[in-house]
């Protein structure tokens, strides 16, 4: 009887092993994004057709927001594991390139091949190209309501005033029921414009952080200036806030990004979108970062699986895809040919759009942008509530910055 | 040793697979995050991580942030369970009680545990913001309080998920307490009043004591989730905002470990966290006795 008894042992152990195995059969190419619900309708679409037209391959899409998307990136490659392609914002492959995570793209197409692509699309880090960019953009624009003002302001001094006519105390509380202004303070990606409007940049030619300018303190003290001197923005006003004011009319205009225009759309406001508007002194536009979004290819794939990932990559990204994109999301293709197509130069949105991205600046892929921002998050949220001063936020920014970096390269 | 395994080797072997899974998921990470603790793995030393000895804990134990993030976790856990176990023994006190309606009340008041954190979260900063957040509109109407920076000071931010964490919390107190009050014999209550004891007495004497015994592991479970509760910090106040200030252990490390890519650092942080709890739970069981066996 005991020694049968070891039996009842045998069902776990085989459950446990056949788990630990896994089944057999045609491995299915393996993909990780991070894109919007209406991005991911699209994109299933485009899966399905190339599934039907290339019998025998199947794919796998596994959904993550952007910040776990990179994380389970990270610990899946360094287990030796993780997908086949991972679809992201260009900063990922900083960190992912460093780790060794992925493979150097202009290794594996021609040159043929990458010159289709437009050439501020493709981004340089350690002399290589890490990413098939398949949109252009992530660019901050201002999106005004066209109900509420009749035409966008051409320069910083007259979104003042414009904001200002607009904005509306009506049950006389003190507490305006619309604004003028409203976009995203808390987070330094917002800051970018007007510090470039200032003639600053977050980092010189050695990547090393540029914080502490006199521009950093103009572009500090316009800020503040929106929210005490003017009256124009609300007093917390983050994404969800400075979004939903939009979406309910309750904001005449938003600096955002080509992600949130579907919304706006769906919510019924009538909005047009134009360059955020120059400052009249200087005669600059600021330049809001721009990056693009695209895929990266896992460093474990080779050989004939390379060959069938590149294939799909190929079609995944073609013209007839970047244009089906950009005509229901309003992103801007990453292929040169897709410009010549007259859907894309005819859409009003797509050509406001390409106007603000020719005075962007590319967004730095380098692994220190992450310290950078990090930095200067507190300090500007600072300035906003208050607490410090432009010129002490500035100061501390850079000192802050500087010892982070260091603090990471350890 | 060996002969008690000769002699119950069937009940061992039935062990063994649990055993086995145990090993896997919870001491070999265990282990590899301490040998990762004595580590400079980072971004940069992914692939020639080597051995520091104590270097990280070195640094961790010599920067000043670190003991006003301690300070304010203990404020944190403190706060948060002293409101979890008194508003949820307080609330069990009166479910227990045959009142109409009990069934509905039970239910209302075990819907914020039924939420999922992060909604419960969000929600709950979408409700503390300054002009259009429902807490100072309604401070306003009722209290014609002028409108509370909930999030954009430091100390209120700190308050405000302290509110949420506290609203989320109680109802598991009060789920342990209600099941451990109708344990309790009614004989005892009657017992009680026959010699005369007041109510408050009958709690003190008869109530208190007899929920002990399930109220003191429930503090302790309570104490750790609190202490490691990194979403409704994380959440309310956005990673730290405003100014990064808002912080308890647990967030800090999230930072190390994924903003920064600090492995090794990040890992030595949390095998202090763990020392930590591991000494506070010790000194809890000790002092409230709840390991020592009922002697009948």
């Amino acid at each position: 009887m005991r020694r049968r008894s070891i039996f009842f042992l045998i069902p776990p152990l085989v459950f446990l092993l056949a788990v630990g195995c896994g089944g057999g059969g045609e491995k299915p190419i393996t993909i990780w994004e991070q894109m919007d619900p209406e991005e991911r309708d699209i994109f299933a679409h485009h899966i399905e057709v190339y599934e039907q037209e290339h019998p025998g391959v199947l794919f796998e899409v596994s959904h993550y927001s952007t910040d776990d998307l990179r994380t389970q990136f990270q610990t899946a490659g360094m287990a030796g594991g993780g997908p086949d392609l991972v679809f992201g914002p260009s900063d990922q492959v900083g960190p992912f390139s460093v780790m060794q995570l992925i493979q150097p793209i202009d290794e594996l197409l021609t040159h043929e091949e990458l010159n289709a692509f437009r050439p501020d699309a493709l981004d340089t880090l350690d002399g290589h190209i890490w990413a098939v960019p398949d949109q252009l953009g992530n660019h901050l624009i201002l999106v005004w309501n066209s109900d509420l003002i009749s035409a966008a302001p051409m320069t910083l001094d007259e979104l003042i005033e414009t904001a200002k006519n607009v904005t509306v105390d009506e049950n006389g509380d003190g507490v305006p029921e619309r604004y003028g202004l409203v976009f995203n303070v808390s987070e330094p990606f917002w800051a970018i414009p007007f510090l470039t409007a200032f003639g600053g940049w977050i980092m010189d030619s050695n990547n090393k952080p540029t914080l502490d300018s006199p521009a950093m303190v103009e572009a500090l003290q316009f800020l503040k200036d929106l929210r005490y001197r003017y009256g124009i923005m609300p007093a917390e006003c983050d994404y969800e806030l400075a979004d939903t004011m939009f979406k309910e009319g309750r904001a005449a205009m938003i600096i955002n990004g080509p992600w949130s225009w579907g919304a706006y759309k769906k919510a019924g406001i009538h909005f047009g979108l134009a360059r955020l508007p120059r400052e009249a002194k200087s005669g600059r536009w600021p330049a809001p970062m721009v990056s693009s979004k695209g895929y990266s290819i896992g460093n474990r794939v080779k050989g004939d699986r390379l060959t069938l990932v590149l294939d799909a990559l190929n079609s995944l990204t073609s013209v007839e895809n970047q244009i089906d994109f950009a005509m229901q999301l309003g992103t801007l293709p990453s292929r040169q040919a897709a410009y010549a197509d007259t859907r894309i130069q005819n859409d009003p949105i797509l050509r406001n759009s390409l106007a603000q991205v020719e005075v962007g600046r590319k967004m730095p892929v380098i692994t220190e942008m992450r310290a950078i921002w990090d930095i200067m998050r507190p300090a500007v949220q600072s300035v906003w509530n208050g607490t410090l001063e432009p010129a002490e936020a500035a100061r501390q920014m850079q000192e802050h910055a500087v010892a982070k970096i260091n603090e990471m390269k350890g | 040793m060996i002969s008690t395994l000769s002699k119950h080797r069937f009940p061992y072997l039935l062990l063994l697979p649990s055993l086995l899974v145990i090993l896997i998921v919870v001491l070999y990470p265990f282990l590899y995050n301490f040998w990762l603790s004595l580590s400079n793995m980072s971004l940069y030393h992914i692939h020639d991580a080597h051995l520091v000895g104590f270097e990280n804990y070195k640094n961790i134990l010599l920067e000043p942030e670190l003991y006003v993030v301690l300070a304010k976790t203990a404020v944190w856990t403190f706060v948060n369970v002293f409101f979890h176990v008194g508003i949820g023994i307080g609330v069990a006190m009166l479910l227990n009680q045959s009142i109409k309606g009990r069934g509905v009340y039970r239910a209302l008041l075990i819907l914020p545990w039924a939420m999922p954190q992060y909604i419960v979260a969000l929600t709950w900063r979408g409700m503390f913001n300054y002009q259009y957040g429902s807490i100072n509109l309604l401070l306003g109407k009722w209290l014609h309080l002028p409108p509370v920076p909930w999030l954009s000071n430091e100390t209120l931010a700190f308050i405000a998920a302290t509110i949420t964490n506290i609203w989320l919390g109680f109802p598991f107190m009060m789920i342990v307490a209600l099941g451990a009050m109708q344990s309790i014999p009614a004989e005892l209550y009657e017992a009680a009043a026959i010699d005369g004891a007041s109510a408050w007495r009958r709690f003190r004497h008869v109530t208190l004591p007899m929920l002990k015994p399930i109220m003191v592991p429930a503090v302790s479970l309570g104490t750790i989730w609190t202490f490691n509760n990194l979403n409704v910090m994380w959440i309310v106040t956005r990673g730290g905002q405003p100014s990064d200030k808002s912080h308890i252990l647990v967030t800090y490390v999230y930072k190390a470990a994924f903003t920064y890519y600090r492995y090794g650092y990040a890992a030595a942080f949390s095998v202090l966290i763990f020392l930590i709890l591991l000494g506070f739970v010790l000194w809890y069981l000790k002092t409230t006795h709840a390991l020592r066996e009922e002697r009948r």
